[in-house]
């Protein structure tokens, strides 16, 4: 803005520097120090050495960071194909068809935004133990493969740009309505599942409540193996920072190229 | 589309599994809870209807009513959160140049999860830790406290990371709000001589007026379910026990699955009120 004043630039200025240095300066700093400089340093004093790669090396070894990333990838890899799989399939078929009872599940999944998941875990604690999952990978899986409404909102954002005329030409030559919605419609989708990918992608890795409640040791989640090793009173605490620092790598890298559809899923959280 | 034979057989493929989902996981559970919380069920055996004893019990006994004296700091914490968050975006209305810095540097602790944060804070709390350092040499050494021990501030001092969590989250929405006003307006009023004080009390704060209500209503779902710092940096202890933090305990470690069901309910009745106010104050703002 061209009135700008220089008051305003000062204010932003001094946002970005507090909320930055004082907070996150501190765990970068200790991640590199070493055990005996982290009890005789202040937590602003900068690390001896910027090359101590201890600290990193000894969490990925003891707290079996590595395994625990492998299950991360496992996990979200499948659910997230799944789930965006469903929700395109359920929204092409609520968007472009008319039948009975349209409007009940429609409503179904519209009032699921009333029901948070620590509100039913009670129950489905007991479901996911009767069908003897407990401990293993298949019941995250499991509960992270529902369709959300928000996911349907994009999806029908996207349907509604993309002419009816299309299925309906492709009807006409002789195309069965599969094909339709995996050869036509589907490949037009794809901008709006990258958005989801992205949303429930950050959400899931971030995940903490059902990971911790469902995966014991070998088939944790990264984000319940740091808190696992932080648990842990013996865990020195600069251990600790470095891992935490490599925790906040996957979020750091999906930001810096991703950052226009988080903004996206922001804006649309309001709208939803 | 028409319906025929192929159609339907299509409409049927690709609901199933998810209604199926949506069901088992979500609409089973929910009613199953409110059965089960009028039960004294305990895990194995039959439940015996105890009537209203649960929710009496979580209403009235002290233990309980903590719980949710200490989601009312969380909802505290928004207050300052929001109105720092409006008057940012007001300020730097526009672009500029850093604005993609601004933005990513802003939202970046909203994409970290409940461990990350929980570590931060840890370091910034601790007797030797960031926030007692800093008033130590600036001369404010009779300020410091053992934040994370004292049982007055406690509460307050992991209350308020939500602050440094959400802030950027409620800057962006404030701020993508504000650029759906067209430039013609604010040139406008430049043109008409108005100062930037009345620009803002006219033309800003009506436009991020709808977002900021839907944000104050999103601060209070999730203020009655925190459950990620407290449980993570405090494990529940020094009296920052929430509502989630309770029902896992009841329903996991204490097979009060009876007790749980009531206290999920009670947690389910405050989102409902709140998420349904902001859905029909959505209907009203598109209308």
């Amino acid at each position: 803005m061209a009135r700008e004043t220089k008051l305003f630039k000062i204010v932003r200025y001094i946002f970005l520097t507090l909320s930055c240095i004082f907070v996150l300066v501190p765990l970068v700093f200790m991640a590199f120090k070493t055990g005996a400089e982290y009890s005789s340093t202040g937590v602003l004093e900068a690390p001896k050495s910027w090359l101590n790669f201890y600290n990193f090396a000894y969490a990925i070894r003891v707290g079996h960071l590595g395994k625990a990333l492998v299950n991360t990838v496992i996990i979200l890899g499948i659910s997230l194909t799944i789930q965006i799989l469903f929700t395109t399939m359920v929204s092409y078929v609520l968007h472009r068809f008319d039948f009975r009872g349209k409007k009940l599940i429609m409503t179904l999944f519209t009032l699921t935004m009333f029901i948070p998941v620590v509100t039913t875990q009670t129950v489905v604690f007991q479901i996911i133990y009767k069908l003897g999952l407990v401990s293993t990978r298949l019941s995250v899986i499991l509960l992270y493969s529902g369709v959300g409404i928000v996911g349907i909102y994009i999806m029908f954002n996207i349907l509604s740009s993309i002419p009816k005329d299309l299925d309906e030409a492709a009807l006409l030559d002789g195309a069965s309505y599969f094909s339709i919605y995996g050869k036509i419609v589907l490949p037009l989708m794809k901008p709006a599942c990258t958005t989801l990918l992205i949303l429930n992608g950050i959400g899931t890795y971030n995940d903490f409540y059902i990971p911790n409640l469902y995966l014991r040791k070998d088939v944790q989640t990264f984000t319940v193996a740091l808190y696992k090793f932080f648990g842990n009173t013996a865990t020195p605490f600069e251990i600790v920072a470095a891992a935490i620092l490599l925790g906040i790598i996957p979020i750091g890298i999906v930001f810096l190229f991703l950052q226009k559809y988080i903004y996206y899923g922001l804006a649309g959280a309001v709208k939803s | 589309m028409k319906q025929t034979k192929s159609s339907r057989i299509m409409i049927a493929a690709f609901l199933v599994l998810p209604i199926i989902h949506l069901l088992v996981f979500s609409y089973v559970p929910i009613i199953s809870n409110v059965i089960l919380s009028f039960t004294n069920y305990r895990g194995t055996g039959t439940p015996r209807f105890i009537g209203l004893s649960n929710y009496k019990r979580l209403l009235t006994d002290p233990q309980y009513t903590l719980l949710f004296k200490n989601c009312l700091w969380y909802m505290l914490v928004a207050i300052p959160q929001l109105v720092f968050a409006f008057a940012l975006s007001i300020f730097v209305n526009g672009k500029f140049r850093g604005l993609g810095l601004f933005k990513g540097i802003l939202i970046i602790p909203y994409l970290l999860n409940g461990v990350i944060v929980s570590t931060i804070f840890i370091i910034f709390f601790n007797n030797s830790g960031t926030l007692n350092t800093i008033l130590n040499s600036i001369g404010l050494g009779a300020l410091t406290h053992q934040w994370l021990q004292d049982l007055k501030l406690v509460n307050p001092a992991i209350a308020s990371i939500s602050i440094w969590r959400y802030f950027g989250q409620n800057f962006i929405m404030f701020f993508g709000a504000l650029q759906t006003v067209p430039a013609e307006l604010y040139e406008a009023a430049a043109v008409d001589g108005c100062s930037k004080w009345q620009e803002i009390k006219y033309i800003s704060v009506p436009a991020i007026k709808n977002v900021l209500f839907i944000n104050i209503l999103l601060s209070i779902s999730g203020s009655i379910q925190v459950f990620e710092i407290p449980y993570i940096m405090m494990n529940g202890s020094n009296g920052t026990t929430t509502p989630v933090i309770q029902i896992q305990q009841s329903a996991f470690a204490d097979n009060r699955l009876g007790f749980a069901a009531a206290l999920s309910i009670l947690v389910f009745v405050v989102v409902v009120i709140s998420v349904g106010l902001q859905s029909i104050f959505n209907k009203k703002a598109e209308d």
